[in-house]
């Protein structure tokens, strides 16, 4: 599977089923049917016995999950009420085009046109109760009938490459890390391996939590996507990472501070490697690493994330260099753990 | 037991978080001639046993309740209070109160009579830290039968209203406990292969911890968790509340697809009305820590639609209580081996 | 002595995440005293002291080795660095601050004066003598963390002050006990923990992996005895506190009346706690597995996550007998 396979897929948490069903078809080609498994957390769970023993055993984990929304009413003259899952800020959504439901119904979220605006009303941030998604349903019914309460609905946007070598698309929050792991997959290592695919990261790294429960590693190497904030007058200090300019390992975030002896190990396999990388300079955010290392008895856990600008809308952009720079990290790290 | 005398009797037992002690032993008692095994673990969870050769399956209503701390005795012997969970300050004002001393006192929570006040601090609400329980005492007696720590219910009532409906305290979410209850009882007259856990959880109010440690212990496969939701109120907005004559079945990313829609089967072949709710984000229940229990629990959520949640006049129906029970037995019964392997589809 | 301890760990480095100073510091302290000791993925010290009886209890002690600090974000090409709080920093209490890194680096932390806005931690940098990004980078990585640096006072004759009283007060308090248990019935494994002042993290592991029957986390607890202060009720000097809540737990009530009758009966004056915010290990070892009854003992601790938190050694005292008698007891 590609990266624009994995893209294509719709999967906000809660909602993974079309694309864990695909990933655990795509795991037993590469791992073996008896080595694959769904845990009680809904995530895949791929196994590859190590070439050597005495070796730590590392999981490498991506989620599958990304943003969405779910619909939650709909109003007397039939647009849909709606709230997201995960965190998307609403300003970004107003007349974006989504999918909803398993049929993948057309709809737009739609805004007063400006004319009508007052002034008052275009200083106004439209909030999750102010907005719509209009399937051009007539009437309530035709809405509830269509899209119960609970239907989620979907970023409708196209994978496109642009640019110098960037790409456009939805969901490359964790997309690409699920794609480095596809990669991976196909060769053995020293070590042992689990593969975990998880669900529910947006939603509070519940998968992981579970994941990291159940498969008890020595370390664990989360592959994600983080957001760059590199464009603009954003000035030095508050630029993240930078899109181009290599795969992000991070110290510290809000959800974990990075094994120290971890965290200087990549930065060294990096330089040896000749992989282009960058430090992750914020220290807010979070991802499953903090739930992997905290499940149990604890692990050490550090990340690894593609810069993503964008991140958590429908046209999140990274670069391909950095795409390609995760699964080298990832891969030079478990060649020489 | 009748559901309302069980209800009675339970809610007059003081079991706020933490200090819940009573009222757990209390619903163990409840809960032995139903259960091959009833155990009360060491933070104060109540876990019935029914035995089954099928899944594990844990249900869950909790056993605790919101309520006040002595956090300070002034020099006058006014007591300074902190909240245990989230109380209501606007209720406080004017509210008789028991403190749970050396000996069991009643108290008020006064307030300056408004011709004191100025228009402008009418207009506002009181702060905590600006209201104090008096025990119209000396402060030398005060200091005698009171001490920092010592806990505070709120006085209530036990009130049918019209139409089966009734108003108290702690129904959020004794109510649910009195569903498990019944369920327990419709239980011992219909066949299940899953193995039942019944379990009472302790400190849901400060964050969910009682179904955390209590779905450690027990280990499920499945997890029912019971809590309550908001009824209709005027003025309170429609998507967050629901009808107050039936029980309410969530939806959303915290809920297990699988388990939910059989809910909704089971409940249309027996005939019991459910209304369904969504849960974009957590759903603020016992579910949510159940849900992520060791390797995680598929876990599906009901919920017993309240007025007035978080006061000491809860209002509930006592027929969505009933009815709840009659699903949650049958839904039991229905469970079997081949649920194991629907989960994820 | 309880007073010696106390500044052999005030002096060693040790932020959230970077607390192996401190846990060889405790090494030397206690090694000779106990039966094992062993550190964990996320870097907490567990150590042993087996009772005497099989059928004793397990008990666990918690103190955390980390404190409050500063994370380096980005190098200014002037060789000024920008930094992120680790834990719970005052911006406004951390201006004009001495600093020091792990590798013996110093800095002055500042922030111009402004006009109207609320420090924030964006608005401080730190100033290590480099005049450029080059020489910067010589001394201090991206990731580096810098503390307040050490000191120690006195105050009178009971009360010392130091930055990194919380939690060190409370590790050597543990210490202590280690050192002066002599042949318990019971079974006692102290964890000197990490990455509290982050979000009670390492004590949440050891937990799990000590798996005790009895839990009690010691350390800090604010204050209600200076000038306008209301809430809490806890003084400096009128004993050891111990907690019934705080926004993080609601203490077991059989493991706190145990605290309470043990301090009664060592003649220790013990004062009670409600604490109406804040959080201890306490609480991930309560819902630690199935859930552990547990409590915790509180040192009264004066301006908390500022460059000199005021504790009186009479209540450290007095929690050292507590715990004795409580080990004793259980």
């Amino acid at each position: 599977m590609d990266l624009k396979q994995l893209c294509e897929f719709h999967a906000p948490s809660g909602d993974e089923y079309k694309l864990r069903a695909a990933l655990l078809e795509e795991a037993k080609k590469l791992c073996g049917d008896e080595n694959v498994r769904i845990d009680r957390m809904g995530n895949v769970l791929c196994f590859k016995k190590g070439t050597e023993i005495g070796k730590p055993h590392v999981c490498v984990s991506a989620h599958m999950d990304e943003v969405g929304f779910i619909i939650v009413g709909a109003t007397e003259d039939g647009l849909l009420k709606f709230r997201c899952v995960g965190g998307i800020d609403p300003r970004v959504i107003v007349s974006k085009r989504v999918l909803v439901g398993e049929d993948l119904i057309p709809g737009v979220i739609g805004a007063m046109a400006i004319h009508l605006q007052s002034a008052a009303d275009r200083q106004r941030v439209l909030d999750y109760d102010g907005l719509y998604i209009d399937i051009g349903a007539k009437d309530k019914a035709e809405a509830t009938a269509k899209c119960p309460p609970a239907t989620y609905a979907y970023f409708d946007t196209p994978y496109t490459p642009f640019g110098d070598n960037f790409v456009c698309a939805k969901a490359l929050d964790d997309r690409v890390g699920c794609y480095a792991m596809l990669r991976l997959m196909e060769e053995s290592f020293p070590c042992d391996v689990t593969f975990a695919f998880v669900t529910g990261e947006e939603i509070g790294l519940r998968g992981a939590t579970g994941a990291g429960y159940t498969v008890r590693p020595d370390i664990a190497v989360i592959l994600e996507g983080t957001s760059a904030n590199d464009m603009g007058d954003v000035p030095p200090q508050f630029r993240v990472c930078e899109a181009g300019k290599g795969i992000c390992v991070s110290f510290m975030d809000g959800a974990s501070i990075a094994n120290r002896t971890l965290y200087r190990d990549m930065l060294k396999i990096a330089e040896e490697n000749g992989v282009p990388h960058q430090v992750k300079r914020a220290t807010t955010g979070g991802n499953d690493a903090g739930a992997y290392q905290r499940a149990a008895a604890g692990c050490r856990t550090i990340a690894l994330s593609v810069p993503c600008r964008y991140i958590h809308s429908g046209v999140s952009v990274a670069h391909f260099d950095d795409i390609e720079a995760q699964y080298a990290l990832t891969r030079a790290f478990l060649k020489n753990v | 037991m009748k559901t309302e005398d069980f209800l009675r009797e339970v809610v007059a037992l003081p079991g706020v978080t933490g200090n819940e002690g009573a009222v757990a032993q209390y619903i163990a008692k409840a809960f032995e001639p139903f259960c091959d095994e009833v155990t009360v673990d060491g933070l104060n969870s109540v876990i019935g046993h029914i035995k089954g050769d099928g899944p594990k399956v844990m249900l869950c209503a909790h056993l605790d309740e919101i309520g006040l701390m002595v956090a300070k005795i002034e020099k006058d012997g006014a007591l300074r209070m902190r909240n245990v969970g989230g109380v209501d300050p606007r209720i406080l004002p004017g509210m008789r109160v028991t403190v749970h001393g050396k000996e069991t006192l009643m108290g008020v929570i006064g307030a300056k009579p408004p011709h004191l006040l100025t228009a402008a601090d009418r207009a506002k609400n009181y702060n905590r830290e600006d209201l104090y329980i008096d025990l119209g005492m000396s402060p030398e007696r005060v200091n005698e039968l009171v001490q920092v720590g010592d806990f505070v219910t709120l006085e209530y009532a036990f009130t049918p209203l019209l139409n089966n409906r009734y108003s108290t305290k702690s129904v959020d979410d004794r109510g649910c406990v009195a569903i498990l209850l019944r369920a327990m009882e419709l239980l011992q007259k219909t066949a299940h292969t899953a193995d039942l856990y019944f379990v009472a959880t302790c400190q849901e109010e400060i964050g969910s911890y009682g179904a955390a440690t209590a779905g450690f212990g027990v280990d499920p496969e499945i997890g029912i968790a019971l809590d309550v939701c908001h009824a209709a109120t005027p003025g309170a907005p429609a998507l967050a509340t629901h009808e107050l004559g039936s029980v309410v079945a969530t939806k959303g990313p915290f809920i297990n697809r699988y388990l939910r829609k059989k809910l909704d089967e089971i409940a249309h072949e027996i005939n019991v009305e459910v209304q369904s709710g969504v849960a974009a984000r957590g759903t603020s229940t016992d579910a949510d820590s159940l849900g992520i229990v060791r390797g995680g629990v598929p876990t599906v959520l009901l919920e017993l639609p309240l007025k007035y949640m978080h006061t000491s006049v809860e209002l509930f129906d006592m027929h969505a209580v009933t009815e709840c029970a009659r699903l949650l037995a049958a839904y039991c019964s229905a469970i079997d081996e081949s649920w194991r392997d629907e989960l994820w589809t | 002595m309880l007073r010696d301890t106390l500044k052999t760990l005030l002096a060693a480095y040790g932020p959230s995440g970077k607390e192996n100073t401190v846990a060889e510091t405790v090494k030397n302290l206690i090694s000779a005293h106990v039966d094992s000791m062993r550190v964990d993925a996320l870097g907490n010290l567990i150590v042993e002291k087996l009772g005497s009886d099989e059928n004793g209890k397990r008990i666990m002690f918690s103190a955390h080795m980390d404190h409050i600090g500063f994370v380096v974000t980005h190098i200014e090409d002037n060789g000024y660095l920008r930094v992120n709080n680790v834990g719970g920093i005052n911006p406004q209490i951390s201006n004009a601050r001495h600093v020091v890194f792990e590798n013996g680096t110093e800095g002055v932390l500042y922030c111009q004066p402004l006009k109207g806005e609320a420090m924030m931690m964006k608005h401080l940098f730190i100033d290590i003598g480099a005049e450029s990004r080059e020489e910067a980078e010589k001394l201090v990585q991206l990731g580096d963390m810098a503390v307040y640096a050490p000191d120690y006072f006195e105050l009178g004759e009971h009360r010392v002050a130091s930055p990194a009283m919380d939690d060190r007060c409370a590790c050597a308090l543990l210490c202590e006990l280690l050192m002066y248990l002599d042949d318990p019935r019971n079974t006692v494994v102290g964890v000197f923990s990490t990455q509290e002042e982050v979000g009670i993290r390492g004590a949440k592991v050891a937990a799990y992996s000590v798996q005790p029957d009895i839990g009690i986390a010691i350390d800090v607890t604010a204050w209600g005895d200076t000038p306008d202060v209301t809430l809490p009720s806890v003084q400096l000097g009128k004993g050891p506190a111990v907690k019934f809540m705080d926004a993080s737990m609601v203490a077991t009530p059989a493991v706190r009346d145990a605290m309470l009758k043990a301090a009664e009966e060592a003649g220790v004056p013990a004062q009670r706690e409600v604490l109406p915010f804040g959080g201890t290990d306490g609480a991930a070892i309560q819902h630690s597995r199935a859930g552990v009854p547990t409590g915790t003992l509180s040192i009264p601790c004066r301006y908390v996550h500022s460059p000199a938190e005021v504790i009186d050694m009479r209540d450290m005292e007095g929690g050292l007998k507590l715990l004795l008698k409580f080990v004793e007891n259980a």
